[in-house]
């Protein structure tokens, strides 16, 4: 049985501390309700781009961890950013990757390659210093502190069902801008 | 002979000149210089970094010697990326981070990235800079008359984005990257400096 997203978020959310998580996608609502105070940026008006705006966070602040929930669809998208990331080295970036074998938000069309495409290889062939993926929300569980502490970069890929909520069915929370400047003013700290 | 005086006698069409790759890198590092002070009198935290800032580089066959001098460069981090989009996006998560930055890309790098420019850099509102090489482009032209599709799109697309941006035509033209950045950081959003010769 595939995970709910719902399920990892909770987990994520009561484990992470200080860790800046930046969902995108169908992670995006189920986040602002799970943890609506937190430091997230979500990134619906750019596809794709969940992954390197981690790379940036971690790079800037290599003190707090960096977790970027992406979509399977969306990291194909920036498929080479696993690349630059592992060229990068942020040892504070965890890359999980919510693999439902479909581009959800959009209409549930199935991805290139479906269940098939393995990121977990390409997360290894890139040169991540750890990939794996896990099935089960007990393995999860188990494997969560692990995930928000071994040396990055890392990705897991997780097998998860279908979100209950879309982007596009939930819509609402900040305008991009003012989640970005709300980030900012957090780590910036200003006077 | 004083620019304005060529400019003159040249209806405006000064010939171009090959800025040389440490007077760039001496430029972006007291553009860096300057945001980490304007940073240190905003932010209640010291910076954790002992570099001044970062270059997010798409190899730009113009700007080549740049990129050659900055690999012996310690106060200026490089971070090549595999494409515009992620360099777009990660100088957005450096800027949140408070890092100072630069994009190095070609013309045919932005015409790439532009929804991410739009989405993360307009929508977003992040002072995203770019230097901008303008590959192929003619030395006796104005870009916008260049042969090359390549070249003569870069400043009208920008201009339909409303980034602000200006040209680099010598040496003289180094002040406009400070100014760039500055504008990039008071208007929050894009601004672009462009390569007009490759660099030496
Ligand atoms: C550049 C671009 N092309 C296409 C789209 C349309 N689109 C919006 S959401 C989406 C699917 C996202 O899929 P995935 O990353 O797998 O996330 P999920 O919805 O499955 O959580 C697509 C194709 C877009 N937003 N941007
Ligand atoms: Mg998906």
């Amino acid at each position: 049985m595939a995970m709910k997203p719902e399920d990892v978020l909770r987990a994520i959310a009561a484990a992470r501390g200080e860790a800046i998580c930046i969902p995108t996608m169908t992670t995006a609502p189920a986040w602002r309700e799970i943890a609506p105070d937190d430091v997230s940026v979500t990134c619906v008006g750019f596809m794709g781009g969940a992954s390197a705006m981690g790379l940036g966070l971690a790079l800037a602040r290599p003190d707090r961890r960096v977790v970027v929930f992406d979509g399977d669809g969306s990291l194909l998208m920036q498929l080479g950013s696993l690349a630059t990331i592992a060229g990068a080295q942020p040892r504070n970036l965890t890359h999980l990757v919510f693999k439902n074998g479909v581009y959800h938000t959009s209409g549930s069309q199935e991805i290139p390659g479906g269940l098939q495409v393995d990121f977990v290889a390409m997360a290894k062939g890139a040169g991540y210093r750890q990939a794996y993926a896990v099935r089960e929300l007990d393995d999860f569980r188990k494997r969560l502190p692990a995930m928000l502490t071994d040396p990055g970069p890392l990705l897991v890929e997780l097998h998860t069902g279908l979100a209950d909520k879309t982007p596009m069915t939930a819509r609402g929370g900040l305008p991009f801008d003012r989640q970005v400047e709300t980030l900012r003013t957090k780590l910036v700290k200003p006077r | 002979m004083a620019y304005d005086m060529l400019d003159l006698l040249t209806g405006g069409n000064r010939m171009p000149e090959s800025i040389p790759a440490p007077l760039i890198i001496d430029t972006l590092k007291d553009t860096f210089r300057e945001a980490r002070q304007a940073l240190a009198a905003e932010a209640q935290e010291p910076s954790r970094h002992q570099h001044l800032g970062w270059v997010l580089s798409v190899p730009d066959t113009h700007q080549k010697s740049v990129l050659a001098a900055l690999d012996k460069e310690q106060a200026l981090r490089v971070v090549t990326c595999a494409t515009e989009d992620e360099a777009t996006t990660a100088a957005a998560g450096l800027w949140m981070g408070g890092e100072p930055c630069v994009l190095m890309i070609q013309h045919a790098g932005l015409y790439a990235s532009i929804n991410t420019l739009r989405g993360v850099a307009l929508d977003g509102r992040v002072p995203v800079f770019y230097m901008i090489g303008l590959l192929s482009r003619e030395k006796d032209k104005a870009p916008r008359e260049s042969r090359h599709s390549m070249v003569r799109y870069c400043e009208p697309l920008l201009d339909t984005f409303g980034v602000p941006h200006a040209r680099l035509e010598g040496p003289n033209d180094v002040h406009l990257i400070p100014e760039y950045y500055r504008l990039a950081q008071k208007r929050r959003g894009p601004a672009a400096v462009l390569v007009g010769l490759e660099t030496l």
